[in-house]
């Protein structure tokens, strides 16, 4: 090489038109696709798991001799991933607008559309699994002992069954943040810089 | 971001960004979004420059900065650009991003060293003084000049047993 090579930085650059600055008004183009797809891929996986169990609970049921708990619970999940893939479906038909800001934005109102319904759905379902475990648990007691439901553990149950009612929302939020929190405090930091980006 | 702050204070030092990011990328791709984020990483850290240094050191510090967290991320999501031989694993129409063949050689050379042996020489090929690359970069003045010596016979050996 006969040049060296702060000639050759120097001298290429001198006349260099290829130093074209990109496009930034794409900013953030790519970072939407991929942080939608992200979520996509959770909510997925989070519809595959719900699957797995819907079939073993039945399986795992009829090894302990509660068949029918595991049934139900499996019934339960099975109609839980229904709606969870209706939901899901419902990304396709999002607006996707004219940017990449306005994508997000409405995914952004889908995401708290979807939560805000699968709250009220969580108040039912998630009793009605704590129902479940109770009706496991004391046939399995039952098989064991011989002993039979006593008022008293009646009312407890009732009672529990209340508690949970009462703090399902609670429970599914807290379920939900450990699931996809991350995700959705990227969502909202990305959607709030996308903003702040506009305003200058 | 504002046109303004874009015109103003990122624009005429689009070159810099635009060399740097070149150092860390091998295709056209991956180079948009390295400069993308850089510039985005300006504006956000705007209101932290103090003017203890240049605008121009504050945006060399971003950008290598930007550019370096970038590769570690990439690299431990097991993206990898070169093979086992230290060759890029495709030579493509991106690697000779500049007119000049010896700039490209140049570069592709840059890109076979470890990434903070490219932010050193890329500094010291902008004229950087040891004080400013070693404020930049954030190390000790003193063996930058042995190191950047070291740099210079290696790139000059990967350019002559490349491409010679």
């Amino acid at each position: 090489m006969e040049n060296s090579i702060e000639t050759i930085w120097k001298e290429g650059f001198l006349h260099e038109k290829s130093l074209v600055v990109p496009r930034v008004n794409d900013l953030y183009n790519r970072k939407s696709i991929h942080l939608v797809d992200r979520l996509k891929r959770r909510l997925r996986l989070n519809l595959i798991m719900i699957l797995v169990l819907a079939i073993l609970f039945p399986v795992i049921g009829y090894f302990m001799q509660v068949i029918w708990q595991g049934v139900a619970a499996s019934v339960l999940l099975l109609l839980t991933a229904w709606y969870n893939k209706r939901q899901i479906d419902r990304i396709k038909t999002l607006d996707q607008g004219a940017t990449s800001f306005d994508y997000l934005r409405s995914f952004d109102r889908w995401l708290k559309d979807a939560l805000s319904r699968s709250v009220k759905i969580a108040r039912f379902s998630y009793s009605l699994y704590f129902l479940i475990a109770v009706s496991t648990a004391w046939s399995t007691w039952n098989e064991q002992t011989g002993g039979e439901l006593s008022i008293a553990a009646g009312i407890i149950v009732a009672m529990a069954t209340l508690v949970v009612f009462y703090f399902s929302d609670r429970i599914y939020r807290w379920d939900v943040r450990l699931m996809y929190g991350r995700v959705f405090r990227k969502l909202e930091l990305t959607i709030a810089e996308m903003e702040k980006l506009k305003q200058g | 971001m504002s046109n303004d702050f874009y015109r103003i204070s990122i624009l005429p030092f689009a070159a810099i960004i635009i060399k740097i990011c070149r150092a860390y990328t091998t295709s056209q791709e991956d180079f948009e979004d390295y400069y993308q984020e850089v510039c985005l990483q300006i504006w956000r850290s705007k209101d932290n420059f103090r003017e203890q240094c240049s605008w121009s050191t504050w945006v060399y510090r971003i950008a290598l900065n930007v550019c370096l967290t970038l590769v570690k991320k990439r690299k431990s999501k097991g993206h990898t650009y070169f093979s086992s031989d230290g060759l890029p694993d495709v030579v493509t129409i991106e690697n000779r991003a500049f007119a000049d063949e010896q700039l490209n050689q140049l570069y592709t050379a840059i890109r076979h060293l470890s990434e903070v042996d490219r932010a050193l020489i890329l500094l010291y090929l902008e004229e950087k003084s040891y004080g400013e690359i070693a404020e930049i970069l954030g190390t000790n003045a003193n063996n930058i000049g042995v190191r950047v010596n070291r740099i210079k016979e290696r790139l000059k050996k990967i350019i002559n047993g490349e491409f010679n």
